[in-house]
């Protein structure tokens, strides 16, 4: 259950901007760091770009092919894999905890300040980051965020 | 095991799921999908159950005790990956939530391109799961999933073969080549130490599992040693398949070794389906930080092309996400409001008549169900602002001959020809003189053209020809005011509206004869709706914007044969494109022309379909015989007409944006990369091109016709008989003259 809904109470949702992948290297994990326009009068060009760009860093080292990597690789090997029902993969611990926290973290002390809210990549499949701009209930008077907001709440 | 099954789809069970009414159908029950699986995990059980009962203990015994406990270890890791790459989700995307995709509908293109590492790479729209499919990724049709770095559907494990269990199955497919082998093997040695115990039970059940195993180890190892050159190349299945890079660059190569540690050692990556929300305690409360916008910006801001402009005045978030969903690609140029889901108040009455159209509810109930609300609204005057202002990317340059032209007309509501020969000139061979009058009229009557816009976004999506869409598209975006919409893009690639409307699950021709139907009606609407489109406007978009050269071909054919009369020829051309679609499909039907036709066309019309092509001068006639019949003889002839439609030439364009969801059939079909090979020949431009200029010329002879029929009719007259009915447009137009 969102609390989209406790948000509705002080700030309705206005719109969502939606910040796509670069595979300008591949398929690694990666997002753009363009600034969408949606957001120019919101929050500072520095600080998102530090946001997204932490983003990349983090998925790149999950992503990473190194020792850690292949030590779990050959134990999960040894166990016959028996050994993913107690132990969390490297990439889940990065991915999951490192960068959920930090979203977290951003989100309170920088995006909801500012009536942003970033929603983990991780819900949509990695595809996209979702940044719910919000506007204030008396000042978005007729604001159409209705369909985006029923496709929020419905989650 | 780890992993969940992925076989629900992408709807997990704690997934995204989605309000509006994905028309997923719930998985019947399919027992044939289980019978591979079925049967290899029978064999390869009960072979090695047997192997080790029989054979095993005589040889542990002769030999040594390292026999059993090898062949066991090879066995359990044999069962082991088999039953990850069974049971692990391959890496299915959830579907995107409807807010997602907003910006993506009806006039987005169907491909979007990015560059990785320098090749441009397409990504397709996947009409079920609502997102442009990332690089690599493949939608099943088996499983109805988007599949990240799909490889293929395997039936030995009924599953789907992803980023996320490639590993286990490479690893089963070599453990499993392995074990064959040792089983074999060891089976050999028994039968040939035991030669002269052959009739005992051990021998025979050895020799029958070695039997066993002999048949399968050509086909394991076969495929072993392809995915280990897959591996190495670092290719998938589908991609190898498919041919996507043959002779060509494979931009996700890093090289051999890396590849194969990428398979085999990368860390498991995580799966999209099944996570628990993370409810985030944030709460968000105004007051809110606002920037102050530096001079700089807000300069920028007054430069900027007017769709930033209109981000704060329409607050519809279709257009905000328009502008920042794109990839590598300029922001999409406006698009028309063409959500016939009640855009505006106006399509209320249209909407209901519209409705009663025969072919278009079919095609309604397609449409995606989400209902657009206020944003549509918004969206509608958010378009109408940013196409008043001229805004196109694709067709700039026409757009903005045309918008001169369509000022001129405008300014000149009863000039007629010479707006028309300009434009023709100019542009196409299809300008309309009644056709311009009528322009200058609708923009006139058409109070900023939403109305007939929006009118014919309403019928529009019913039609399943993707150009017809554009090419009404473009005309309504004319009306609306100068801006058209980017049938560059539109023509380079076919709409995802279309794909995302699944196609009626009869035949093309189905397809055909509704979107034909489709076509008259909005043709029909359109006219009705704005009896004065701007004809050569329309033949503009359509055919500038889509790219001359295969037009201008149509043309230059045209030309020789054709009178200076600008309505036959416009109608000349016009069926000229239309027998480009018919090509495939040589209608041998050909009714007589009604006599309005002769009236209206005399003849030039003889003269070019005698210079035309054989099968030309038939369909000229079903052409003529639609456009000019009743309503009734629209629905006679449309069946006809729609056997007929179906254009070799854009039938497998016509598949795609007919597909809703690709149909990536593994190993051996291709899924949705199958696409690539047709984009080897000429792309989708060309086929979008000759469907949008021919259905852009249908549609703007039928504007002429009535033009030229309702001479000085009143738009809102010619619009409200229009509307009347949704083939009435065809019965008004003869009714006119008279």
């Amino acid at each position: 259950f969102h609390n989209l809904q406790e948000l509705r109470h002080s700030a309705s949702l206005a719109n969502k901007v939606f910040i796509q992948r670069d595979y300008s290297e591949g398929t690694t994990c990666k997002f753009q760091t363009k600034f969408p326009s949606e957001l120019e009068s919101r929050i500072e060009l520095t600080l998102f770009e530090e946001t997204v760009k932490t983003l990349n860093n983090f998925y790149a080292e999950a992503e990473k092919i190194g020792g850690q990597s292949y030590l779990e690789g050959c134990l999960a090997c040894a166990t016959a894999y028996l050994i993913f029902l107690c132990m969390e993969t490297r990439y889940e611990k990065q991915v999951l905890k490192k960068i959920a926290k930090y979203i977290q973290e951003q989100n309170e002390k920088i995006y909801a300040p500012r009536g942003l809210l970033i929603t983990d990549p991780i819900e949509r499949g990695m595809r996209v980051i979702e940044i719910s701009i919000y506007e204030d209930r008396g000042s978005s008077g007729s604001s159409s965020g209705s369909s985006s907001v029923s496709g929020s709440t419905a989650r | 095991m780890p992993g969940s099954s992925s076989k629900s789809g992408g709807r997990g069970p704690s997934s995204s799921p989605l309000p509006h009414a994905v028309v997923s159908p719930s998985r019947p029950l399919r027992p044939s999908r289980y019978v591979p699986v079925a049967a290899a995990t029978f064999f390869l059980v009960g072979s090695t159950t047997l192997f080790f009962c029989f054979t095993c203990p005589w040889l542990s015994e002769q030999f040594s005790v390292a026999v059993p406990i090898y062949n066991g270890v090879i066995f359990l890791f044999v069962l082991a990956n088999f039953c990850m790459a069974t049971f692990m989700d391959p890496g299915i995307f959830p579907r995107a939530d409807e807010d997602e995709d907003k910006e993506d509908d009806f006039r987005a293109p169907l491909y979007k391109t990015v560059e990785i590492r320098g090749i441009q790479v397409r990504m397709k729209w996947c009409s079920t799961c609502r997102f442009y499919r990332p690089p690599r990724c493949s939608h099943c049709s088996v499983c109805d999933n988007c599949v990240e770095e799909f490889d293929h559907h395997c039936p030995w494990v009924n599953n789907c073969i992803g980023r996320r269990n490639y590993r286990y199955f490479f690893l089963f497919l070599l453990s499993l080549t392995a074990h064959i082998m040792a089983v074999f093997g060891f089976g050999l040695l028994f039968i040939l130490c035991q030669r002269q115990n052959i009739n005992h039970l051990h021998a025979i059940v050895t020799l029958a599992v070695m039997c066993v195993a002999g048949l399968f180890l050509i086909p394991v190892a076969g495929l072993t040693g392809f995915h280990v050159v897959l591996v190495a190349r670092g290719r998938t299945t589908n991609e190898q398949v498919t041919g996507k890079f043959r002779g060509g660059v494979n931009p996700f190569t890093n090289g051999c070794w890396r590849n194969v540690s990428h398979v085999l050692c990368s860390s498991q990556a995580p799966r999209y389906l099944g996570r628990k929300k993370c409810v985030q305690n944030v709460s968000v409360q105004p007051p809110f930080l606002r920037l102050q916008l530096t001079e700089a910006q807000l300069a920028a801001k007054i430069l900027d092309n007017g769709i930033q402009g209109d981000l704060h005045r329409s607050k519809s978030s279709l257009e905000m996400m328009e502008s920042q969903s794109c990839d590598a690609e300029p922001p999409p140029p406006p698009k028309p409001e063409l959500r016939y889901p009640g855009i505006g108040q106006r399509n209320a009455e249209e909407c209901s008549l519209l409705g009663k159209a025969p072919p278009t509810p079919t095609m309604y109930k397609y449409r995606p169900t989400y209902s657009p609300g206020k944003n549509h609204t918004t969206l509608t005057h958010a378009y109408a602002n940013q196409l008043s202002r001229g805004e196109s990317v694709g067709s700039a340059r026409d757009s903005s001959s045309s918008t001169s032209s369509l000022l001129q007309a405008s300014q000149q509501p009863g000039f007629r020809s010479q707006p028309s020969l300009d434009r023709r000139d100019a542009v196409s061979d299809r300008a309309v003189g009644g056709g311009e009058r009528r322009e200058a009229g609708r923009e006139a009557g058409g109070g900023g053209g939403i109305p007939g816009y929006t009118l014919g976004g309403r019928s529009y999506p019913s039609f399943s020809d993707p150009t017809v869409l554009s090419a009404v598209a473009s005309r309504s975006s004319s009306l609306a005011g100068a801006a058209h919409v980017s049938e560059a893009t539109t023509a380079s690639t076919s709409f995802k509206s279309l794909a995302n409307q699944t196609p009626p699950p009869h035949h093309p021709s189905r397809n055909g004869s509704l979107s034909y139907d489709s076509l008259l009606a909005g043709e029909d609407f359109d006219k009705a709706a704005a009896p004065e489109p701007p004809a050569g406007r329309l033949c503009t978009p359509a055919t500038g914007g889509y790219g001359s050269p295969f037009l201008s071909q149509q043309r230059d054919a045209d030309l020789p044969s054709q009178s200076s009369q600008s309505p036959h020829h416009h109608h000349r051309s016009s069926h000229h494109h239309h027998p480009f679609l018919h090509r495939s499909s040589s209608s041998s039907s050909s009714p007589p022309p009604p006599p309005e036709r002769d009236r209206l066309l005399g003849d030039p019309h003889t003269a070019p379909a005698a210079n035309s092509s054989a099968p030309l001068p038939p369909h000229h006639h079903h052409h003529h015989h639609h456009h000019h019949s009743h309503h009734h003889h629209h629905h006679s002839s449309s069946t006809s007409s729609s056997s007929s439609r179906p254009p070799r030439f854009a039938a497998p364009h016509h598949a795609y944006p007919y597909r809703t969801r690709s149909t990536d059939v593994p190993l051996g079909s291709g899924g949705a990369s199958a696409r690539s090979p047709l984009s080897a020949h000429p792309p989708p431009l060309g086929k979008s091109l000759s469907y949008s200029s021919a259905a852009a010329a249908e549609m703007q002879y039928r504007l002429v016709r009535k033009a030229s029929a309702s001479a000085g009719a009143n738009a809102a007259g010619v619009g409200g008989g229009g509307e009347g009915g949704g083939m009435g447009g065809a019965i008004q137009a003869p009714k006119f003259p008279r």
